[in-house]
Order: structure tokens, then sequence, then C-alpha cells
């Protein structure tokens, strides 16, 4: 019988640049400990592919947004504790949060409370964080991202 | 007739002596000047003399004898040195010292002369050997080695040249144009061979002693530079106190050659280095760095010199210091600039905005403010085909701007903030009439269905603010339909 091997190419895995929270005790922590900048955690597993694509983005940006906004990396299977809370069932998920409280962004998706989908401009996830921000700091529960993301521009 | 021609002859007979006498002088300056000029081309006219003697002069010198003797006892008794604490300057080793260097820069120039005078005989018997082996005291060697042999296979010129240079050489003479020379002229080209290896061991020597007391008299230049680029600088610059008070930038040019470029650029040819491109620390540097390298090892050896000249570190210490710290810089030069961090964005509204609202402001918004035309030929009605600037949807469309119903062809420029700022300065420029509204407008629209509307400008006034007929979302609309009777 002859094997067939199927090579997968490797791909570039940044995830190794970001602090990883390990338990749900830590991601409480990380959320409630941070006073005045934005935390923003992605929920998934560095493994997945459109993470990887969103963690390139994410490591690329946090030396950039560290004045505002502090970036964590949490792998869904080691952390199970958010997953029923949060409806984390997509391959990727970014999340806000502002001094204990969860900052909705509307997408245009229909879907408010996170990002996702793997995005893939840097300038738009820093556009997307001053938004939030500047919203979160106002004390607004829901902001408008700058640009919309419906599916209807897109087909 | 005859007496006033003689006088004139005379007379132009004494203008030609005149002449003549300056002229004369004149090629006796010049004289005097080819020869202060051309001392080193006399060496080159002397080659075609037969005799060795006429040649070459410096062995038999009274200063070449006395220098050598004096070398030599100076290393027979070896390094013991007894004469510390004495003023450099008064003391005899020291004043040897200087000498030898001059003399070994003389002894270079006679081994020069002799190679040129061996070449000349010996080209009859071996022409290709002086392109095979250039160097005066190896050529000097082969040639006594092998004399009149013309088959080479029996010299053994194993020690005197690498192999592979033996092996083209005994090549070359199987197939030479050369014939056996004369005995007279082999005994003396020989003895020319011998003469410039006896002058290339006495130079040895010179500079064997010289080294060897470059640690006593200039310590700490001769740690940074070594013992003999040391002895080079010191004997060019004429003695350790006037390297000393030399500034650095000459120091730099010690020992400098003329190079003659031949209209060639001097970007890349090590053009103004002197003696110190033949020490270590120049040598290791990559190309590219060594015209600053050396700038700071002039620098360097310069502070060392000083040091030296007043006996100031008998030690060495104070050179090997400078040593260190050169190489420490270049090291440094080397090193890649350091990676650029991404600079980090401002927090967002941290800072209070520098532009505020007010009378300015809102009358520079006014004044650039979008106009009514504009608005309207931005605007659509629904259902109605705009008019366009080619016809038939082609081209700029026009919008709401003149369409039939409107009424509205040529929109009257209403009474913007810019318009009677502009009508105001031309009142007062005294021109046209006194009312504010132009001569040129007219209640007459001449509409492209070629008809004239007699309208009331006022009418359509609130159509301007919306597009669309006055429904819920108008501006014109009121929130309830149902009017109050």
């Amino acid at each position: 019988m002859e094997r067939i091997s199927i090579r997968v190419p490797r791909k570039k895995k940044m995830s190794y640049l970001l602090p990883h929270l390990h338990s749900g005790w830590a991601v409480d922590q990380a959320i409630l400990a941070e006073e005045e900048r934005l935390v923003i955690i992605r929920f998934g597993h560095d493994w997945d592919e459109t993470c990887m694509q969103m963690d390139e983005v994410l490591a690329s940006v946090a030396e950039t947004l560290k004045n505002f906004a502090v970036i964590y990396l949490v792998d869904i299977t080691e952390v199970p504790d958010f997953n029923t809370m949060y409806e984390l069932y997509d391959p990727s998920t970014v999340m806000f949060f502002f001094r204990n409280k969860h900052i909705m962004i509307d997408l245009g998706t229909g879907n408010n409370n996170k990002i996702n989908w793997a995005l893939k401009d840097k300038q738009e996830f820093i556009d997307i964080v001053e938004t939030v921000y500047r919203g979160a700091r106002k004390g607004r529960g829901l902001v408008i991202a700058p640009k919309d993301y419906s599916t209807k521009y897109r087909y | 007739m005859a007496t006033l021609a003689d006088s004139f002859l005379a007379d132009l007979d004494e203008l030609s002596d005149n002449e003549a006498e300056i002229p004369e002088d004149n090629d006796v300056d010049a004289a005097d000047m080819e020869e202060d000029v051309d001392g080193d081309l006399a060496d080159l006219e002397n080659l075609n003399y037969d005799d060795l003697d006429s040649v070459s002069k410096l062995q038999k010198t009274q200063r070449y004898i006395a220098i050598i003797q004096k070398v030599e006892e100076a290393l027979k008794m070896g390094s013991d040195v007894s004469t510390q604490g004495v003023d450099l300057e008064d003391d005899p080793e020291y004043q040897l010292i200087v000498d030898c260097n001059a003399l070994s820069v003389d002894i270079e120039n006679e081994i020069v002369i002799i190679h040129n005078f061996i070449r000349e005989k010996y080209r009859l018997k071996f022409p290709e050997l002086e392109s095979l082996v250039h160097h005066p005291i190896d050529y000097a060697r082969v040639v006594k080695k092998i004399g009149n042999e013309m088959d080479l296979t029996l010299v053994d010129l194993e020690g005197l040249l690498p192999s592979a240079i033996i092996m083209v050489v005994s090549v070359t003479a199987s197939t030479t144009t050369g014939k056996p020379l004369p005995e007279e002229v082999l005994s003396k080209t020989v003895e020319a061979c011998d003469r410039a290896l006896v002058l290339d061991s006495a130079k040895k020597k010179v500079l064997d002693f010289v080294e060897s007391r470059m640690g006593y008299i200039a310590p700490n230049l001769s740690s940074i530079v070594g013992s003999a680029v040391a002895a080079k600088l010191m004997g060019t610059a004429g003695g350790l106190a006037s390297l000393a008070k030399m500034p650095a930038c000459n120091v730099q040019l010690l020992g400098a050659k003329k190079k003659n470029l031949a209209g060639f650029s001097t970007a890349t040819s090590q053009f103004r280095v002197g003696y110190l491109e033949q020490t270590e620390i120049f040598q290791t540097t990559p190309p590219s760095l060594r015209m600053r390298a050396c700038r700071l090892l002039a620098a360097k050896s310069t502070l060392a010199a000083r040091v030296d000249s007043i006996r100031g570190d008998p030690s060495g210490n104070t050179g090997r210091a400078f040593k260190d710290e050169i190489h420490k810089k270049i090291e440094k030069w080397q090193e890649p600039p350091p990676a650029k961090q991404p600079k980090p964005l401002p927090v967002p509204d941290s800072e209070p905005k520098k532009k505020r609202g007010g009378r300015r402001l809102r009358k520079m918004k006014e004044r650039y403010a979008i106009t009514d035309m504009r608005k309207l030929a931005n605007r659509m009605q629904f259902g109605v085909p705009e008019e366009s600037s080619l016809g038939d949807g082609l081209g700029e469309g026009y919008g709401m701007l003149g369409q039939a119903g409107s009424g509205k062809l040529r929109v009257s420029v209403g009474q913007s903030k810019l318009a009677a700022k502009v009508a105001k300065r031309f009142k007062e420029k005294n021109y046209g009439s006194s009312g504010a509204t132009s001569g040129l407008t007219s209640s007459l629209a001449f509409t492209p269905v070629q008809g004239i509307e007699l309208t009331n400008p006022q009418a359509h006034a609130h159509q301007l603010g919306s597009g669309t007929q006055s429904t819920y979302f108008s501006e014109t609309g009121t929130f309830s339909k149902i009017k109050r009777t």
C-alpha cells in the first residue's frame, strides 16, 4: 500500500511575541488590574490559521499601541472558563475591555461583541483600537467602528 | 656715411653683447635648477657606467663605516641601557638611532641603484629573469647562483625562491635568447650582487638595532604602531623631539610617496597615507574605514610621541592604553546601528485640542461653505432625469440645477458673507452702482424647453434646503401634516 504524505506549508507563528494568559484567574486579573489602558484579548488557538493571521497583526501593532492598549492571548482549550460566557466558538475572537467592562463595537457585522475574523490590515486595527479607547474613556459601552465590515460591501 | 654706419654697427654690437650676457645667466640658473631637481636622475644616468664603484659610493663613505661599526658594537653590548634619566637629545645612543634611520633610507636607495646595475649587465645572459623575480635582493641572489650556467637543471635554487617560481624560471631559461657573459662582465656582476647582499644585511642590522632600542627611546609610540614603524616615523621626522612637535595631520603623511596616478581617481588609491599604513592596526582595518583609522592612529601616536619625548611613561602603559582605545573605537565603527524601535502612538485625546470654535472659525466656515448652486447640482429629484453637460446622461450631471419645474436655471447667489465682503471692497473703490444686486441678474430664465418662464424668485427659496418635496424628513416639512385651521 502506498503512503501519501501531504506536506503542509509551515506558517509563521507570531504568537510567541505576545504574552499568553494561562488561567481564568489570570485573565480576570489582567482585565481588572489595568486601570488606564484598554485590554485586548485574543481567544483562540496559536496553531489556528485565522489566529496566526490575527496574531501577525496584533504582534506588529503591540509596540505601537502600548501607551493605551495591552494585548493578551488566551488558548480557549487551556482556559475554557469563558467559552460559554463569551460564546467563543469562532476560530479567532478579539474582545476589548476597559476598566473591567466589556466594550462593544458596531462593526456592521451584526455581532457587536467581538471581532471574530482575522483583520489583515494593521492600520485598520489601530483605528478600531483608537476608536474603542476614545469611546471607552467617555464611558460608552458601544462604539462604532470607523469602517463598516458588513458583507454588504464585500459582495 | 661710413662712420655713421660704423657707429650704428657698434651700437648693435653693444646691444647684442648685453643680450648675450643675459641668456647666459639664465642658462646657468637653469642648469643649477636642473641639477637640484634631477638629483635622482643623475643616479640613473650613472647606471650606464661600467665601473661598479662609480655607481655605488655609499659603502666607501666615512659615515656608513662609522655607523655600521657603532651599531655592531652596540648590538654586541646588548641592551643593557644605563643612560636612564639623561636628556634624550644628548644621549649618544639616541643620536646614533637618528643616524641609523637616515642611513637605512640611504641603503635602500643604494640597493635599488645596484639592482639596476645588475639588471643592465645580466640582461644579456637572461633577459626574462628581471620580469620573473622582482625583488632586488632575490634577484641578486639568483644571479649570483646561476652565474654563467646555461642549463638551469644543474643549479639548485631551492631556498632562494618559492618552488613555483623556480619552476617558471627553469622553464623560461630553457628557451631564453640570452648568451653567456664574458668573464670580465660576469665577475663585475657577481661583485655587484655581493655588494647588494652586504648592503641588505647591513640594513637589517641597522633596523634590528633601531627596533631593539625603540622600546627604550619611545616605548609608548612603539607599543601603538610597532617598533619598525616607530623607527621610520622618527627617522623621517628627524628625531623624537621634532616628531612630538609635529601636528597629527603631518604625522599621518610621514613617508607618504608621491604617486603619479596618470589622471586616475584618488578615491581608491591610498593616497595620503605614509608609514602608518604598515602598522598592524591599519592592515587589520577594513578598507572602508582605513582613512578614518589612519587619522585616529596619527592622533594617538602623536600623543604617545609627546609622552615619550618628555620620558613621561617609560613603562609604555600609556601607549598600550591608547592602542586598546584605538582597537575599541575601530570595532565600534563596525557595529551595525541600533535597531529602530517603532514609536508608540500617543494616547488618543490625551491633550486638549488646540483649535477651538469661535467667531473667527465660524466666519471662515461660512465663507467657504458649500453654495446653494452646488447643493442643487449635487441633488437629484426622484423620478426626474437630470440634465447633463453632453446630454443623454453623458458628461457631468447637473442634478436639480436648471430643471424645468424648478425655474432655476440661474441661481442668484444669496447674500453670502464672502460676497458682501467683496462688494464692500468694490464699493470702496467707487465702482458701479449703489445697489448690492448686480445689474446682470434678472428674473427671466431660459429653460432647455425653449420657453421663457417668469417666476417669482422667492417662490422656490424653500426648495433649496431639501431635495425632497416637503415630506416627513424634509427641512420645510412640519411634524404634523394637518394644518391647524
